[in-house]
């Protein structure tokens, strides 16, 4: 491994539900992300209709050649699949693996022109054109943190996010299908049913198969969930309880909505804060501790809690720092 | 004001004549890239024994690469070319432990092909901002010369491996915290919620003056409560965890500068919490009502 030029230019981003949301939303396509908790049944009717499942985990690396359990490679498959060619951008290109097999999405000129750009192209020269869209790389990187005291350099040639990796789960034709950018070509895992819940309940099955085959505890994995935009269903029926007068359920759809628009906030906050170079307002900060004459009494503080953790530490104890 | 980007210890080699050997000059220096108060980069080449600047070329982006020469059987000699010039310059890798050449290689490169991207990054035991002289004897694993705190590479690999777990979202903390702290106090201990919170209910109208800090497009408004959620935010505390391993690395004269702080201030967090001390005492100072101190 080089370690050199395999970035091109892409950040670390965080994997996080409301960066994929502001992603999505820069790209024009009118969806969410969410985490999901449980691959229970409840759980994943809330988001329904789900598009797509992204199952992130740390790679643990020296993972076969070979498709994985239960599925077969299906190198004719005939959507959109992109080889993950620059570290960094496994993110973006999870999603884009993802929205670029929904049928009749809406999304925005920019990444339509993309996708049909890349259509008939081989996985390798599909991640070479997604990787190279400048547009694209600015979307992405506009949600990492500013770099001015960023201690990444320190961390190569392997930096952090060389250890996650990102599988996205979809129906297709049909079938449920696995598109890993590390693999030569997407893996077919069989027919679904269309009643009941649809194509998650093969997906639930395969996705516990691969956990599966992990010892306990050895790796970490999140999943993360894209669907419909709740908002405008919500409001909708909330609307059409309201106008037939049946209040009890207004109310509940009502408690939806503000859970979902507090959810929003807080991503928009989040999203702000991330982007965000803290050295001029830590400064400020530590400036007027000091002017209170406060910044004493909590170096101070600091000293005792740096003596405590090496007691602890003395004792054996693992120690937490937060 | 300049702004090293990155440094690490290296020599130079000078041409033979008109031949095409090459002899290593064993004098002691470092290549630093900084950008310069110019706007543009430059690359420099800084003799350790004397502190001076004998080299300052200033690069344009994607003018310059720098390249292992693969005829050298030492294998630690590269090369600085230009595509619009027929200028080269020849450097040799002064770091006794060769296993970090690759990523100082991969870090210039990245450097001269987009000035913006790279961090802030130094090699260890080598710090470009300390004004004495050398401070990095040839044998690399003292532990600190001149007052000036130097990490070691277990420090260091530490320091990595600490980063390492920073991750997204600030979850990290916990494998770090696994490892062993280095001996200084934590940054992370003096800005917490709990030391903040007095000070914001004592002095309510921090709330606008801190405000430009903050993100211009933050969906908030200047209060109290909001800056309260700001620090008790994964996001501030990855950024204090942040500049608090950078301080550790004790490299950080060229950044602190940049907060009208004295390069010493950059050394650590102590010497970076005194010198805030002695900039809040100055300010008041000049503000005319002196704070009385013991």
């Amino acid at each position: 491994m080089s370690g050199d030029d395999d970035s091109s230019g892409w950040q670390l981003t965080e994997s996080d539900p409301g960066v994929f949301t502001e992603l999505l939303k820069t790209l024009g396509v009118p969806l969410v992300v969410d985490d999901l908790y449980s691959l229970d049944a409840e759980a994943l009717a809330e988001l329904q209709p789900v598009h797509a499942l992204i199952f992130l985990f740390k790679w643990v690396g020296g993972e076969s050649n070979e498709p994985s359990s239960g599925g077969q490679y299906d190198p004719e498959f005939p959507g959109f699949f992109a080889h993950q060619v620059v570290n960094n951008a496994c993110a973006t290109l999870a999603v884009m693996n993802a929205i670029g097999n929904i049928p009749g999405l809406k999304m925005g000129p920019q990444l339509s022109e993309l996708l049909s750009f890349t259509a008939g192209m081989d996985p390798q020269t599909s991640g070479m054109a997604i990787t190279s869209a400048d547009w694209l790389r600015e979307a992405h990187n506009a949600l990492s943190p500013p770099s001015a005291i960023s201690l990444e350099g320190l961390d190569l040639p392997k930096t952090t996010e060389d250890a996650y990796h990102f599988i996205v789960y979809i129906p297709y034709a049909g079938s449920v299908y696995e598109l890993d950018g590390l693999k030569q070509a997407p893996v077919k895992h069989g027919v679904y049913s269309e009643s009941g819940e649809g194509w998650v309940a093969k997906a639930r099955d395969v996705i516990q198969a691969r956990i599966a085959t992990y010892p306990p505890g050895a790796v970490e994995f999140s999943l993360l969930a894209v669907h419909d935009d709740p908002l405008p269903r919500l409001q909708e029926q909330l609307a059409q309880l309201q106008a037939a007068g049946r209040q009890a359920e207004a109310g509940e759809v009502m408690m939806k909505l503000s859970n979902e628009n507090a959810k929003r906030e807080r991503w928009a906050f989040e999203n702000s804060l991330r982007k965000h170079n803290y050295l001029g307002f830590i400064h400020a900060l530590l400036l007027n501790m000091a002017k209170a004459g406060k910044l004493e009494a909590a170096t101070e503080g600091a000293r005792k809690a740096l003596q405590e953790r090496i007691e602890r530490k003395k004792k054996g104890e693992l120690m937490d720092e937060d | 004001m300049a702004e090293t980007r990155l440094a690490f210890k290296a020599g130079r080699l000078f041409r033979r004549g008109n031949t095409n050997f090459v002899d290593a000059d064993p004098t002691k220096g470092a290549i630093l890239l900084q950008n310069g108060e110019d706007g543009l980069l430059h690359f420099i080449w800084k003799n350790r024994s004397t502190n001076e600047i004998e080299e300052d070329l200033i690069l344009f982006p994607g003018d310059a690469t720098f390249a292992k020469v693969e005829q050298s059987s030492w294998g630690r000699t590269y090369v600085l070319k230009f595509s619009s010039s027929n200028q080269r310059h020849f450097f040799w890798m002064q770091d006794a432990d060769s296993s970090r050449d690759e990523e100082f290689v991969g870090n210039v490169n990245r450097l001269l092909a987009d000035p913006s991207i790279v961090p802030i990054w130094y090699s260890e035991g080598y710090n470009p901002n300390s004004a004495g002289p050398s401070s990095a004897p040839a044998a690399s694993s003292s532990q600190a010369s001149a007052g000036s705190y130097q990490a070691t590479p277990e420090e260091l690999a530490r320091i990595r491996s600490i980063v390492s777990t920073l991750g997204a979202g600030g979850s990290g903390g916990q494998a770090a915290a696994a490892s062993q702290p280095p001996p200084e106090i934590s940054l992370t201990d003096v800005l917490t919620p709990a030391n903040l919170r007095p000070l914001f209910a004592a002095r309510p109208e921090l709330a606008q003056a801190l405000f430009p800090h903050l993100p211009a497009d933050l969906p908030s408004p200047p209060t109290v409560e909001t800056l309260e959620r700001v620090v008790s935010s994964p996001q501030f505390r990855a950024a204090v965890r942040n500049l608090d391993m950078a301080l550790r690395t004790g490299l950080l004269g060229g950044l602190v500068r940049t907060l009208g702080l004295p390069e010493e201030a950059g050394v650590g967090v102590e010497p970076f919490l005194r010198a805030l001390q002695d900039q809040a005492r100055r300010e008041e100072g000049d503000g005319g009502d002196r704070m009385d101190t013991d």
